[in-house]
């Protein structure tokens, strides 16, 4: 079990960051941390995977073998992807697992220096060197940013997979981790951690654009909130409401711009 | 399975040859290594005179030289890039331990070449004991370089930029005094014609810097 014991952590002519987390983390199903811009989550994810010590208190129990993803995975090597993923399991004392960069759909070159790989292919590999082979820990911020669907999903499949054997801890902006099965919610206010509720999963919405002769009156007829932007009326609408709503507008004389997913 | 095989050691040595592959295929370590060779090529080109005295002048090359090689190669990965490959590593240590191998290879790399060129192309004799001592003498300003170079480095100073320009004064001022051991000292030695055992102290008191500098660094490195 990893232990965070009353950890705080302070910076350099700063106010203090962390005060007094207490916090025991167990494998079984991943734990989802939440907090505000600037609450101090990547800070505690930093502690909790070993890059830096808290000003007070201490990590205890941290595996072996730990994988980390930074808030954004720079990627900036002259390494081709597949030599870097060698060498980071050669420093971890684990085997290779090529098979990871296919699962999460990597597109991008795979001999060619990584700072030439788009900011999602660049996550990709992020992941797959922090979600390696025999890891007893994995730590990952915000790995939803910047993943395509398919990879998002494969990414939701992997953390179940990976949190029967090693313990998880993520941080989370897009909702995705909401929808982690058994996670465990957690949220740093004012320094510290406590339970959190579950987030409702938000509901997919319909983004629809109509071009309309008088929309700000359109948009009163429809009595739904938008936005009008020159000539155009933007909506966002729940799937079971998108289709009375586009005949409606139909009627009052507007014509459908767009209609895709929010 | 969730286990880790081979120690700290076996760490350090992985953490080396990933950043020497990927110091390997950036240019910015081209631009050191041509200066020591340039610097050999003027040397060594005309008549140097009799070793070991000519060496006096590629040993004062090879101290900003090996500054700058270490320098750059702490300066590899970006501070975020360095997070991923300390939490892969299990720490800080065999990180900064890795950066000194690959340091102190580069140094030995440039020694080696720099006491056999003049021995390959000048007609003057080099016994092993003069070669020895040619030999230690690079090392004392390769090592000494090294220690200058990470400390000028990250964690201490964060700017590339900046780092160069405290390198540069700290290298200047020390490489000038006759007195001052590892380098000056070495210096001092070699014009006096001195043999192996004048040098010996000196190498292993920038080995040792060099070391003391890497652990305090790592020390350093945590707390961020």
């Amino acid at each position: 079990m990893v232990r965070v014991e009353r950890v705080h952590k302070r910076y350099r002519n700063g106010p203090p960051v962390l005060a007094g987390v207490d916090l025991a983390l167990t494998p079984g199903a991943p734990a989802v941390l939440a907090g505000g811009n600037g609450s101090g989550k990547s800070t505690l994810l930093r502690i909790v995977a070993g890059c830096a010590l808290p000003t007070v208190g201490r990590v205890t129990g941290r595996p072996p073998v730990v994988g980390y993803l930074p808030d954004r995975f720079p990627a900036q090597l002259r390494l081709p992807a597949d030599a870097y993923l060698r060498h980071l399991a050669r420093i971890r004392g684990t085997p290779p697992d090529p098979g990871l960069l296919e699962r999460f759909g990597f597109t991008g070159p795979r001999r060619e220096p990584m700072a030439r790989l788009s900011k999602g292919n660049a996550q990709k590999v992020g992941l797959a060197q922090a979600l390696g082979a025999g890891v007893g820990l994995v730590v990952l911020d915000e790995p939803w940013a910047g993943l395509d669907v398919a990879a998002a999903d494969t990414l939701a499949d992997l953390l179940d997979e990976v949190a029967a054997e090693a313990t998880v801890l993520v941080t989370d902006h897009t909702g995705r981790a909401a929808r982690l099965p058994g996670a465990r919610h957690l949220r740093l206010r004012d320094g510290r951690v406590e339970d959190a509720p579950a987030p409702a999963a938000a509901e997919p919405t319909v983004a629809i654009v109509l071009r309309c002769p008088e929309p700000e009156q359109v948009r009163h007829r429809l009595g739904v909130p938008g936005l009008v932007d020159g000539g155009r009326l933007h909506l966002r609408a729940a799937p079971t409401e998108s289709d009375p709503l586009l005949f409606a507008a139909l009627r009052l004389g507007c014509s459908v711009e767009s209609v895709g997913p929010a | 399975m969730l286990g880790r095989v081979g120690g700290a050691g076996v760490t350090a040595v992985a953490v080396a040859r990933y950043l020497l592959a990927d110091a390997v295929r950036s240019q910015r370590v081209v631009l050191p290594v041509v200066l020591q060779v340039a610097v050999l090529a003027v040397l060594f080109g005309g008549d140097p005179g009799r070793l070991p005295a000519p060496w006096g002048a590629s040993v004062l090359t090879l101290y900003p030289v090996a500054a700058w090689l270490a320098l750059t190669i702490a300066h590899t990965e970006d501070p975020v890039q360095r997070d991923v490959t300390v939490a892969a590593a299990g720490g800080v240590g065999p990180v900064a331990a890795g950066t000194l191998l690959v340091a102190l290879a580069g140094d030995l790399g440039l020694a080696v070449l720099s006491v056999l060129w003049p021995v390959v192309v000048t007609p003057y004799p080099a016994s092993p004991s003069i070669i020895l001592t040619g030999l230690l003498a690079h090392l004392a300003a390769g090592a000494t370089g090294t220690a200058v170079g990470l400390l000028c480095a990250r964690p201490w100073i964060r700017r590339v930029g900046r780092s160069l320009l405290v390198g540069a004064v700290v290298v200047i001022a020390t490489a000038v005094q006759p007195w001052l051991p590892p380098v000056g000292s070495t210096v001092q030695a070699l014009a006096d014609g001195a043999g192996p055992g004048a040098v010996v102290l000196p190498a292993a008191l920038a080995l040792l810097l060099a070391v003391l500098v890497t652990w305090a660094s790592s020390v350093r490195a945590r707390r961020d």
